[in-house]
C-alpha cells in the first residue's frame, strides 16, 4: 500500500471531522426529538393536556411579593413574570451588594494588619463553608422572631424593624416611578463605566446624580398637595406609608450577600495577590498614600484578573435565589413550582423556567466578556 | 311520562307481590361474621382528633368510635375489630383488596372517588372546611376584621386557592405569603409573622391544642370559607352493607336527637318515651330484621360508644383537648347540616 501524501492525509482528516460533526448533530436532534415525542404520546395516553394554553387562564392564588401590582385573578402569564422580575430584583441588589462587600472584605484580607486580616478570613471560612439555605433558614427564623408590628423597634418613629419587614421613608411616588427611577440609576451607573470613570470619582458620581435624580422626580411626581415623603406608621395590623421591605426579602437579600460576598472576597483577594509585588513598591518609592496605591496601581491591575471569575458569581447570585422557596418568597422558582403543583402543567413550565434563567444568566456572560474586554490591557 | 308512569306502577305492583323476607344479607356483613372481626382502617401515626394513638397504644378518636358503633352494630362487641394502620395513599388500595372492610378515616366525598375509584360512600358524618385561626391578643372576631393584616397558608394547596378567593370577595386587603412545608409555616404563625393562619378546620384545632405553647391565646374565626362532606368509604356492589353504615350514622344521630345517650339507654329502653324511640333501640321489632341485624343492635351501639354529640364532644369537642366547636357538625335543629333519614 503506497503511503498516503500529505494532503491525501489532510482531506481524510477533514472528511473525518466533517463526519463527526454530522453524526453528532444527528444523535442530538434525535435525543431531542424523541424526548418530544415520548413526552407527548405518554402525556396523552394519561390524558394529560400540555401546551402553552394555560398561560392565559387564572391562576386564582396569591402570593407574597411583588413589585408591580397583582391580583389573585392574573393569567399565569403575568404571575410568572412577577416571579421573574422579582429574581431579577433579588438578584441584581445580590450581585450589587455582594461586589461592594466582597471588594472591601477582599481587601481587608489583603491587608497588612493582622486584626483586619483575621476578621476578614474569619468572616470567609465561616460564611463560604456553611451551606446557603442552611444560612438562609437559620436567619429567618431569627428574623421572624423580632417583635411583631405592634411592639416594633423604632429609630426616630421613621425606621421601624419588627417580623413584618423593615419599614422606612420612600419618596411619595408611584411603584412605576420608582421602578424607573432605579432603571435610571442603574443606566447611570453603566455609563460611568463605559465612559471608564476613575473608581472613587465614577462612585461619588453616581450616588449624587442617582440621589439628585430621586429627589427632582419626588418633586415633580409627588400627589397633588402631599409630602415628597412618606412616613411609614402603624395603623390597625400593619404599617402604611413608606417604604417596606418584607421581612422575606430582608432575609434573602441579607442570606445571599453575606455567603457571596465570602466568594467574591476571595476572588478579589486572589486578583490582588497577582499584582507585582515591584508595582506596590514603586508607589510606596513616589510617596503615594495606601488609598492611592489601592485604587490606582492595585486595583487596576488586579481587576483584568478579578472579572471573569467575578463573572461567575454575578451568575451564581442569580442562580440562588431560587432559595426563595424555602421561605417563602415569591421568586421565580417558587412561582413556577407553585405554577406546577396548581397547573398541573409541569413540562412547559419547567421548560419556562429554565429558559428564563437562560436569558438572564446569558446576558450577564454577555455583559462579563464585555467588561473583560473593555478593561484588558491594551498593549498585551 | 306515560312510560315511566306505566314502568313505576308495574314494578309498584311486582314488589307487592312478594313475600316480605328479610333483604338479603350483605356479602360483607356475611364476610365480618364469618371472621367474627370487622376491619376498620387506621393511620400510619395520629391524625388527631379522628384517628390517633393515645399513649397507651391504644386507637382513639372520632373515626375510630365510628368503627366501634358499626363493630357492635354487627357483631355486638365494640373490641372485635381490628384497626389496620394505612397511609393516605394506601387506604383505597387496601379497602379494593380487601384489606379492610370500609375506611372511615376523614375522607371526603368526591366525584373521582365515588365513579372511577369504584366506591361508594355513607351520609356525610362530618364537614370540614377552611377557615382562619388568628392570634388572640388582635382581638379579632371574623375574617373582617384582617384588614390590612398577612395571612400564612400552605403553598400549593386547594386552601392557599380558597382562602385568596375568599378573602377577595369580602375586599379585605392582606398579604398573603405560602410556605412549602408545613413545618416553616407553623414556625412563621407561632413566632407571628403572620396574624392569621388559613387551613383545614380541624387540623387548626389540633394544631392549637398540640403545638401551640397558650391554645387559648389563639381564636379560631367564624368564617366557614369551604365545606368537604366527609364520608365513610365502601366497595362498590354491596347496596346492603352500605344501608348498614347509614343506618349506624342514623342510628346515632337520631339518639342525639331523641337525647339517647349512653348513661340512659338502658332506661330508655325499659321505658321508651316515645315510638320513635322504641323502635330505635329495639323495644319494638323493625330495626333489625330489615338490615339483617339483631333488633337491639342499635341499643347495644348506643351503650358502648354514646350518640354522636357524645362522640363528637370526646373526640373533636368540649371534651376533647382540640375544643372544635361543632357549628356545621350540629344537628340541622341545632344550626348544623347533620340530619338522619326517617325511621319509620
Amino acid at each position: 500500500m503506497a503511503a498516503a501524501t500529505a494532503d491525501e492525509l489532510r482531506i481524510r482528516a477533514k472528511r473525518r471531522k466533517i463526519i463527526i460533526q454530522v453524526v453528532l448533530i444527528g444523535v442530538s436532534l434525535l435525543a431531542v426529538v424523541g424526548a418530544v415525542t415520548t413526552a407527548r404520546t405518554n402525556l396523552e395516553a394519561q390524558g394529560l393536556t400540555s401546551g402553552f394554553a394555560f398561560l392565559e387562564r387564572g391562576t386564582g392564588w396569591d402570593y407574597s411579593f411583588s413589585l408591580v401590582p397583582k391580583d389573585i385573578s392574573d393569567p399565569y402569564a403575568w404571575t410568572i413574570f412577577v416571579g421573574f422580575l422579582n429574581t431579577l430584583f433579588v438578584g441584581f441588589i445580590a450581585i450589587f451588594l455582594t461586589t461592594l462587600f466582597g471588594f472591601i472584605i477582599g481587601t481587608a484580607r489583603d491587608a497588612s494588619n493582622i486584626a483586619v486580616k483575621t476578621a476578614a478570613t474569619v468572616y470567609i471560612q465561616t460564611f463560604r463553608n456553611i451551606p446557603l439555605i442552611l444560612q438562609l433558614v437559620f436567619l429567618y427564623a431569627v428574623l421572624i422572631n423580632l417583635p411583631g408590628p405592634r411592639q416594633a423597634m423604632s429609630m426616630g418613629d421613621a425606621l421601624f424593624l419588627s417580623n413584618r419587614g423593615f419599614m422606612f421613608p420612600g419618596l411619595n411616588v408611584s411603584s412605576g416611578v420608582a421602578l424607573t427611577l432605579l432603571l435610571v440609576s442603574l443606566a447611570l451607573g453603566v455609563l460611568l463605566i463605559w465612559r471608564k470613570m476613575p473608581l472613587f470619582t465614577g462612585l461619588a458620581a453616581w450616588i449624587v446624580g442617582s440621589v439628585l435624580i430621586c429627589l427632582v422626580a419626588a418633586f415633580a411626581f409627588r400627589p397633588e398637595g402631599e409630602e415628597m415623603f412618606s412616613i411609614p406608621a402603624l395603623q390597625g395590623l400593619r404599617f402604611r406609608g413608606g417604604i417596606t421591605i418584607p421581612i422575606e426579602l430582608l432575609g434573602m437579600i441579607v442570606a445571599i450577600t453575606l455567603y457571596g460576598s465570602a466568594y467574591i472576597a476571595e476572588v478579589v483577594r486572589g486578583g490582588l495577590s497577582q499584582v507585582p509585588k515591584g508595582l506596590t513598591e514603586a508607589g510606596q518609592a513616589l510617596g503615594l498614600t495606601k488609598a492611592a496605591i489601592w485604587s490606582q496601581i492595585k486595583m487596576p491591575m488586579a481587576l483584568r484578573s478579578i472579572i471573569p471569575p467575578l463573572g461567575n458569581q454575578w451568575i451564581f447570585m442569580m442562580k440562588a435565589t431560587t432559595i426563595g422557596v424555602a421561605i417563602g418568597f415569591s421568586d421565580l422558582f417558587y412561582i413556577v413550582s407553585i405554577s406546577i403543583t396548581q397547573s398541573g402543567q409541569t413540562l412547559e413550565l419547567i421548560a419556562i423556567l429554565a429558559g428564563a434563567f437562560l436569558l438572564v444568566n446569558g446576558s450577564l456572560a454577555i455583559f462579563t466578556n464585555w467588561l473583560n474586554a473593555r478593561m484588558k490591557l491594551k498593549a498585551h | 311520562m306515560l312510560k315511566s308512569i306505566s314502568l313505576s306502577s308495574v314494578a309498584a305492583a311486582a314488589l307487592a307481590l312478594l313475600p316480605v323476607t328479610a333483604m338479603a344479607e350483605s356479602p360483607t356483613v356475611k364476610q365480618i361474621k364469618e371472621r367474627g372481626t370487622l376491619l376498620c382502617s387506621g393511620h400510619n401515626g395520629s391524625y388527631f382528633g379522628f384517628v390517633e394513638v393515645n399513649d397507651k397504644n391504644e386507637w382513639k378518636g372520632l373515626d375510630i368510635d365510628l368503627c366501634r358503633a358499626l363493630t357492635t352494630a354487627i357483631l355486638g362487641d365494640p373490641t372485635a375489630n381490628q384497626i389496620v394502620p394505612l397511609s393516605w395513599a394506601q387506604r383505597f388500595p387496601a379497602l379494593q383488596s380487601g384489606d379492610v372492610d370500609v375506611i372511615i378515616k376523614a375522607t371526603g366525598w368526591t366525584m373521582g372517588r365515588d365513579t372511577e375509584l369504584g366506591l361508594q360512600f355513607s351520609l356525610p358524618y362530618f364537614f370540614g372546611g377552611t377557615q382562619f385561626m388568628a392570634h388572640g391578643e388582635l382581638g379579632i372576631t371574623d375574617a373582617k376584621d384582617l384588614d390590612g393584616g398577612t395571612i400564612c397558608v400552605e403553598a400549593g394547596t386547594t386552601i392557599e386557592r380558597i382562602a385568596a378567593n375568599y378573602l377577595s370577595t369580602i375586599d379585605v386587603e392582606h398579604t398573603m405569603v405560602s410556605y412549602e412545608s408545613a413545618a416553616e409555616l407553623r414556625a412563621a404563625y407561632v413566632a407571628n409573622r403572620c396574624d392569621a393562619f388559613a387551613g383545614w378546620g380541624p387540623n387548626l384545632a389540633v394544631l392549637r391544642a398540640t403545638e401551640i405553647d397558650n391554645p387559648d391565646a389563639h381564636v379560631i374565626l367564624s368564617d366557614q370559607l369551604s365545606s368537604e362532606p366527609i364520608s365513610a368509604a365502601m366497595r362498590q356492589g354491596d347496596e346492603e352493607f352500605v344501608d348498614v353504615v347509614n343506618w349506624m350514622l342514623a342510628a346515632m344521630l337520631i339518639a342525639e336527637e331523641e337525647g339517647v345517650t349512653m348513661a340512659n339507654v338502658e332506661e330508655m329502653a325499659a321505658n321508651p318515651p316515645n315510638p320513635k324511640v322504641a323502635r330505635l333501640l329495639g323495644a319494638e321489632p323493625g330495626m333489625g330484621e330489615r338490615l339483617g341485624l339483631r333488633d337491639t343492635w342499635a341499643k347495644e351501639m348506643l351503650a358502648a360508644v354514646g350518640n354522636f354529640g357524645e362522640v363528637y364532644d370526646r373526640n373533636l369537642g368540649a371534651n376533647s383537648p382540640y375544643k372544635l366547636d361543632r357549628g356545621l357538625n350540629n344537628l340541622w335543629s341545632h344550626g348544623g347540616v347533620l340530619y338522619a333519614p326517617i325511621l319509620d
